[in-house]
């Protein structure tokens, strides 16, 4: 099946789907139509587990008014399909007024489509073990100090559409490639780990993946204890400072929280939260993105939102309910299945993320390194970004992947060490935003960035 | 479709398998009904009725695994997933080192289903959202608050599994789950609060005493009141009480994941070839438990049809032994310990737990605060993380000073952190009480498939040198 092919399938289930649903006499309806075939290798050390199949599903939105239901099926079977929306048509008619739901999105609009790989489509598991054998001819196994090579690989292709009976009908198309490796060394009693990748939405070379996994773990042995606590800078790798501020921005730049009033920036609107060079949008447009798509999740264009401009909070992102509820048009950010994933058709459209992207400024990492008389460089991605208090921004996290910067050098690794501070507190202390953003493998990028001061200890 | 076409389509994959040339086949089905209703605000925020049906197969080709999975259940559908992996385990056999072949065990038929008073698909939407609106009420009643929320969970059906072996197997999975919680942003005062449980019961576990709406509700409404007043947690290594919700994810999250043989045999655990070795202290007897005494999630059989039973993973300090699935066991010539699971069709078996816990102690509660002395109480937990060298960090969402031998203030919000192994060699005790909990929402995450229901639990534990994050 092609791309095409497949467009127009999903398209034509997800109108046939609101002829059931005026058949049925259903007032208003959304069918939201997903089909994903994906296939995934893993190589643990020369443990192979291989999966791949069609994910492929059906999640319906009935209103009668204010009350909505909503219910999902697996499959495209027609008699399936009809008593799912019988379903949510039973939920809708016991469930409460929603004052805040308005109806569905009205009319065909849409954005532009990201870069779709039709060779996606023709890769194979023969293929896999290809681009594995690519990966593992890079590495020299004969150094005693590595534990264990992992590599992944991961296709896949199909499209979702939508559909209401206010006369949306339109559809996007996914292709995705990614590949990794993840590399576990050790040396004495000091055990450290890296990867690296490369994903998007075409097939990519994968040359240097996994070298250059192994030679940051590599450089990370020899770690020697920080010794006490101390207030120091702290400078972040871009991946790194990506992660880092993913969980204070995705909660803080949600439009549902906005309205649900458990927005730490409920009341910044138009105030400075962040330093006056921190610029952050959120980009749906993003060609190479995963979130550069045709619409959202439920038939909105996606667009690109400028959320923070020097420093100053500009607005929320929100889908058609939560924008409407602000009294504010749609982003484009209605999404399905939250940002840990989940099958999309299972979910109601909630507000999502596509691309934040922190505008580069200044410095590159080395530059910014140059600068510390002492202070700390952060390589990996902490333990605990998730127990961040997303009320009051305290975090205290942890990383086994740390160096000691004194006199502008890096000196040595850190055996774990914990860094502690204030989300809010930290976005209005930063030194330097670099000049070097790249890929996170998030729905968020930064380049390198300098904090004034977090707490170290160990 | 009917119970009897689907056994058959089953037998016709492995048929399939069998005549493509790979050594053994499974072939499993699942129809699973999940329903979530997320009431925020006294608004429903999200309702969702969601059925997840399909078929998974995975064949065996010299050790080397293939999965593959389909939702169109007809013959057609199958056979091609059959056809597709089979493929991918001959495609992959050339580069897989490890091969993870299995012996022959009889087979199994059996069907297992589960009686309970009030089953969830014989109730009305309306009766659960009820539960939800009590639960707000007993919320309110405790202070005034910004955002409310009442989250109920619910999931039933059937899964089926046929294999080479001729096993039939037939079970019914069953989980209820409510949660609240509550959230106060106010005049520079910031608080939230989150609590409440889920069990393989009929919705008759919210008639129990302890987990009724109401009570769950005002909970949850008594401990975001109580953060209004809560000062700073000590920093620094400090003596901790343990809850067995907060030991339980502890075990769970940093041992045992460390026990799974799909880790071990890679050499990529940290606990990989140290059986016998002393990790622990005296103290720490760690089991990993199917059906328990303790409650927590009933599984009777795992994803490959294996008889779930209590497995010691450590004794009393001592490592025992590893989770496994057949291929694991085989390989490391250990005992079948029914630990491949998988979330839903969509996903092949992996090593996973099921109701993990410390084992019991002999103290009474009041004897472990009197021995912490000075030190903190944690009891709940709002996420957390763990790396693979067993380092983790959760985050405390409830605690409480304990000075001079007693419980007092409580604490602010605070990040537990340590190594699971270091942490080990410091265990001073438990009470004499196990409790296991389990639930819906939150469950387990690994290889992409996260949200699996396991249990954890154990005694309140005594722990020193666990690293508190303390206020910032």
């Amino acid at each position: 099946m092609t791309l095409d092919e497949i467009r127009d399938k999903i398209l034509h289930i997800a109108d046939q789907t609101i002829k059931y649903a005026r058949d049925l006499n259903i007032p208003a309806a959304e069918a939201y139509i997903y089909n994903l075939s994906n296939t995934n290798l893993t190589d643990n050390k020369g443990k192979i587990d291989s999966r791949d199949g069609l994910t492929q599903g059906i999640g319906l939105r009935v209103a009668i008014g204010k009350q909505v239901g909503f219910a999902s099926c697996t499959g495209f079977e027609k008699e399936t399909i009809k008593s799912t929306l019988k379903h949510a048509h039973s939920i809708a008619k016991v469930s409460p007024e929603n004052p805040m739901f308005n109806g569905f999105v009205a009319g065909t609009n849409v954005a532009k489509e990201g870069i779709l790989d039709p060779e996606i489509l023709q890769l194979d598991p023969d293929s896999m073990i290809e681009t594995c054998n690519l990966m593992s001819q890079e590495i020299d196994l004969s150094d005693r100090r590595i534990v264990s090579i992992s590599y992944g690989v991961n296709f896949s292709f199909g499209g979702y559409a939508v559909a209401t009976t206010e006369g949306c009908l339109a559809s996007s198309l996914i292709t995705t490639y990614a590949a990794n490796s993840f590399s576990v060394v050790t040396e004495a009693d000091d055990r450290k780990t890296a990867s690296d990748f490369v994903q998007g939405r075409e097939i990519k070379s994968v040359e240097g993946i996994s070298s250059n996994g192994l030679k940051k773990a590599l450089n990370s042995l020899g770690s020697k204890a920080f010794g006490g606590s101390e207030g120091l800078p702290t400078v972040w790798e871009p991946r790194e400072s990506a992660t880092f501020l993913a969980f204070s921005f995705f909660n803080c730049v949600s439009g549902s929280s906005y309205v649900e009033k458990s927005n730490p920036w409920g009341d910044k609107l138009d105030q400075q939260v962040a330093v006056k060079e921190l610029t952050l949008i959120d980009d749906g447009q993003h060609p190479e993105s995963d979130s550069g798509r045709a619409i959202d999740a439920e038939g909105s264009p996606k667009q690109t939102t400028n959320i923070i401009d020097d420093g100053i909070l500009k607005t929320f992102l929100f889908n058609k309910m939560f924008g409407e509820a602000a009294d504010k048009a749609t982003t484009g950010n209605a999404s399905r299945g939250g940002f840990f994933g989940g099958i999309p058709y299972e979910n109601v459209p909630n507000v999502g993320i596509n691309k934040l992207l922190i505008k580069e400024v200044g410095k590159n990492l080395d530059q910014q390194i140059g600068e510390i008389d002492k202070g700390i460089l952060i390589t990996g991605t902490p333990i605990g970004l998730f127990t961040a208090n997303q009320v009051t921004g305290d975090f205290s996290i942890t990383t086994n992947d740390a160096f000691l910067i004194e006199k502008g050098e890096v000196v040595h690794p850190l055996k774990n060490i914990s860094i502690a501070g204030n989300y809010f507190e930290t976005l209005n202390d930063m030194r330097t935003i670099g000049s070097d953003r790249e890929e996170s493998g998030w729905p968020i990028d930064a380049p390198a960035i300098t904090y004034n001061k977090h707490t170290i200890s160990d | 479709m009917e119970n009897g076409n689907i056994q058959d389509l089953l037998h016709k994959a492995v048929e399939k398998g069998e005549n493509l040339g790979v050594n053994f086949i499974e072939a499993r089905y699942d129809d699973l009904n999940l329903t979530t209703v997320n009431y925020t605000n006294e608004i429903i925020k999200q309702s969702s009725s969601l059925s997840r049906k399909g078929i998974g197969i995975m064949a065996y080709y010299q050790g080397t695994p293939g999965y593959s999975y389909t939702p169109e259940l007809t013959l057609e559908g199958v056979k091609e997933a059959t056809i597709r992996a089979a493929k991918l385990a001959k495609s992959t056999d050339s580069r897989n080192k490890i091969k993870l072949d299995f012996d022959s065990i009889p087979a199994i038929k059996e069907k297992i289903e589960v009686k309970v008073k009030k089953h969830p698909k014989d109730y009305e939407f309306a009766d659960k959202l009820d539960m939800l609106k009590r639960g707000v009420t007993a919320v309110k009643e405790q202070l005034e608050v910004t955002t409310t929320i009442g989250l109920y969970g619910e999931i039933y059906g059937e899964k089926y599994l046929v294999n080479s072996e001729g096993t039939e197997l037939y079970w019914v999975p069953l989980m209820v789950d409510i949660r609240m919680g509550g959230v106060v942003i106010s005049e520079g005062k910031q608080s939230q609060s989150f609590t409440g449980w889920g069990a393989s019961k009929g919705l008759e576990f919210f008639e129990e005493k302890e987990t009724t709406p109401e009570i769950t509700g005002t909970n949850a409404g008594t401990y975001c009141k109580e953060q209004l007043e809560a000062v700073a947690a000590p920093s620094g290594k400090t003596k901790t009480l343990v809850s067995p919700q907060m030991g339980g994810v502890v075990v769970h999250e940093s041992f045992g994941h460390l026990s799974e043989a799909d880790f071990v045999v890679t050499g990529q655990s940290p606990i990989a070839d140290r059986v016998g070795e002393e990790l622990g202290s005296e103290h720490v007897t760690i089991i990993d438990e199917g059906v328990s005494p303790y409650g927590g999630l009933y599984l009777p059989y795992d994803d490959q049809g294996i008889k779930t039973g209590r497995t010691v993973l450590l004794e009393k300090g001592i490592l025992k032994g590893y989770l496994h699935n057949r291929g694991t066991a085989k390989k490391m010539n250990s005992e079948l310990t029914g630990n491949s699971r998988a979330i839903n069709f969509m996903f092949n078996p992996i090593v996973r737990m099921k109701n993990t816990y410390f084992e019991k102690g002999d103290l009474t509660f009041e004897e472990a605060v009197e021995h912490v002395n000075t030190g903190v109480y944690a009891v709940d937990m709002s996420g957390g993380q763990v790396g693979l060298d067993g380092n983790f960090m959760f985050n405390c969402s409830r605690g409480y000073l304990i000075e001079n031998g007693e419980v007092t203030k409580p604490i602010k919000n605070t990040a537990l952190s340590g190594n699971i192994l270091e942490l080990l060699k410091y265990v001073e005790g438990g009470t004499k009480e196990v409790t296991i909990k389990t639930g819906y929402f939150g469950g387990c995450g690994k290889g992409g498939q996260g949200g699996l229901p396991v249990g954890f639990g154990g005694p309140d534990m005594i722990m020193d040198k666990v690293l508190v994050g303390g206020a910032q």
